[in-house]
């Protein structure tokens, strides 16, 4: 079964463009990519951090109003040895008109207008096998999930329902240099009907903003600490969220506050997750975008945290070369996470990235990985 | 010779006719002619855009687009079809006709699974995605966003052309006056000349095929030069179809979000 998986990845490597658009027609669209990653530590031991390479493929399939989406990843890891192999992520069926969108299967879900950060967006957990180190499609897991949507122009309601949760992806193994630690887990809850997620959320669109409403029955999906072993409880989230646009600026704020969250010790308590954010498109291919998001809980000595991010964007010689600077900031503990990036585009497929992982921490969430920083390079060709 | 006379006479009288007709006309006129051209209620394209560099070399990108007339306004959906690396991508736009009120744009990045609304305002004055052309010069841009004059009426490749200076209002526009010659047959330009700040020729637009299809004038390539760079974007319009059957629910954030 798995080389004929592999196989079908490799037929996904042969381009060609989309079929006939007659809508009664068989459509196959293809698209894809080989990348090779490689990342250095610049502190002692100045080991290789990362080194992998692989063939990503996406299929789409459609026939009249139904069809089916799949991506896979075929890996090499010469470091995380048991992430080398085939990778199923993404496998749904759709069914698809005017009005209604319903997707079953292995599917990534985005909820909110937060950029990097999760408020509201808390469907698809995330894989942290290299942390944030890695592309942003990559570190977001799929669901096996039902998506249900009703459109008409202005407004889209979503429901959602998750029979078996899908939990983070901590790397606790300390042969991974991206390891939090060996911390043990605890079991995640049982396969039972009761155990299911579900929720819902309403989005408006206007020609001045756009707002949505959200709710989710739900687990925390990142373990929490209690005794010392990783736990996972039920929970339930009420958020909302709007864009702004107003001339080149974009004001996007998101709430949601989580009840009965499990805190670290083994409390349950509410707490309420605020985020503001605003993007400035200044022109001449210049984007700002800075946002701060802060948690209370309602609970405990330190009640109040804040993370904040800050991304600074350029294109240059006809958008050949991009250059991006995007940093987290642990504004409770001062810690601070940026990724320096420069992308040169060869040609039309192939793209030469490199960038600088910088780490700079004493407490709080990078702390584990003050000594992280990090060199990459990245080859990516396209098709 | 009675003949020969009153055909002179005719001639005479058509002359003054268009003379008269010619000094009715503004600047203004002849730019509303042009953006209200006949080009159907919906319309589907394929385009291909061709960067070219001073030193011969090319990159290519590829786009789907479709557009809905709603009264005075439109509504537009584009999706890159290539290169790779951005195939998937796509913009949703509401163009509204009413000067100040800001366009509204949605941008669906397939790789974050996630669509922005992204400012309605700022880009209009950047170069589409690496091209010479700036967004403003791919949609329409409102005819009182400039002021007009009609500097004078001659042949230009065998067209009868209307040659009209437009100054933008906004200061801050990238070119600092434009010169069109606007085809009288077809209400299409068949030059544009764009001046910089310092009232230097910076880009040149050049019209290089139009046709009618399904009755409806047509541009079928252009190519836009910066002739400061020698930097150029050719772009040829294929399989363009008018009277397209699409329903108003393509225009949204959902089916943004579906793809093509």
């Amino acid at each position: 079964m798995k080389s004929v998986l592999i196989l079908a990845l490799l037929w996904c490597l042969v381009p060609r463009s989309a079929m006939a658009q007659d809508e009664d027609s068989l459509r196959v669209a293809v698209k894809g990519f080989v990348d090779t990653y490689h990342a250095l530590r610049t502190e002692q031991p100045n080991n290789w951090m990362s080194s992998r390479s692989r063939v990503r493929g996406e299929v789409t399939i459609e026939k009249g109003h139904a069809g089916a989406f799949v991506t896979a990843n075929l890996v090499h890891n010469a470091i995380l040895k048991d992430r080398s192999g085939f990778q199923l992520r993404e496998a749904y069926a759709y069914y698809s008109d005017n009005h209604w969108d319903v997707r079953a299967g292995q599917q990534i879900i985005t909820w909110g207008v937060a950029d990097a950060l999760r408020l509201t967006d808390i469907i698809s957990p995330m894989d942290y096998t290299e942390f944030l180190a890695q592309d942003y499609d990559d570190i977001r897991m799929p669901v096996g999930s039902l998506r249900l949507r009703y459109s008409r122009q202005k407004w889209s309601l979503e429901a959602v329902a998750i029979p078996v949760s899908t939990f983070f992806n901590l790397p606790t193994d300390n042969e991974n240099p991206w390891s939090v630690g060996p911390i043990p887990i605890g079991p995640e809850p049982s396969h039972k009907a009761y155990n299911m997620e579900y929720g819902s959320r309403l989005m408006v669109f206007l020609s001045g903003i756009d707002f949505s409403f959200s709710a989710l029955h739900t687990w925390n999906k990142q373990p929490v600490l209690c005794n010392g072993v990783g736990e996972y409880r039920r929970m339930t989230m009420l958020g909302a969220d709007a864009s702004v646009p107003m001339g080149k600026f974009v004001v996007r704020g998101e709430v949601a506050e989580y009840f009965d969250e499990l805190q670290t010790g083994g409390a349950r308590a509410a707490s309420t997750n605020a985020l503001i954010g605003i993007d400035w498109y200044a022109g001449n291919d210049w984007t700002l975008s800075a946002q701060y998001a802060h948690k209370y809980v309602a609970l405990g000595q330190h009640r109040n945290t804040g993370l904040s991010t800050l991304r600074i964007s350029k294109e240059l010689l006809h958008n050949t070369l991009a250059l991006q600077t995007f940093a987290y900031i642990d504004v409770t503990n001062g810690g601070v996470f940026n990724r320096l990036s420069a992308d040169y585009a060869l040609n039309d497929q192939l793209h030469a990235i490199v960038g600088y992982d910088l780490f700079h921490a004493d407490s709080g969430m990078f702390d584990v990985y003050k000594k992280n920083s990090e060199l990459f390079i990245k080859l990516k060709y396209s098709f | 010779m009675k003949k020969i006379v009153i055909v002179a006479l005719l001639a005479m009288v058509n002359g003054a006719w268009s003379m008269a007709n010619a000094q009715q006309l503004t600047g203004r006129d002849v730019i509303q002619k042009v953006k209200d051209r006949p080009d159907g209620d919906t319309r589907y394209g394929e385009l291909e855009l061709v960067l070219k560099k001073k030193n011969g070399t090319t990159r290519q990108r590829k786009v789907t687009s479709w557009a809905m007339d709603e009264g005075k306004d439109t509504k537009k959906m584009m999706f890159f079809t290539y290169p790779g690396d951005v195939k998937g991508t796509g913009f949703l736009t509401w163009d509204y006709d009413q000067i100040g009120k800001e366009d509204a744009k949605w941008l669906y990045l397939p790789a974050m699974k996630k669509t922005r609304r992204i400012s309605g305002s700022s880009s209009k004055t950047d170069y589409f995605m690496g091209t010479d052309f700036t967004y403003d010069d791919m949609g329409q841009r409102h005819v009182d966003e400039d002021k007009h004059k009609l500097l004078r009426e001659e042949n230009r490749n065998g067209h009868k052309c209307w040659v009209v200076e437009s100054v933008p209002v906004d200061k801050h526009e990238v070119y600092s006056r434009k010169v069109s010659w606007i085809r009288q047959d077809c209400l299409i330009a068949d030059h544009v000349e764009y001046y910089d700040k310092l009232n230097k020729l910076h880009r040149v637009l050049t019209i290089q095929e139009v046709k009618k299809i399904q009755g409806f004038w047509t541009i079928l390539k252009m190519e836009m030069k910066n002739v400061q760079t020698e930097h150029s974007t050719t772009i040829t319009v294929k399989n363009s179809q008018y009277g397209v059957k699409v329903d108003k629910a393509l225009f949204t954030v959902a089916k943004l979000e579906k793809g093509l």
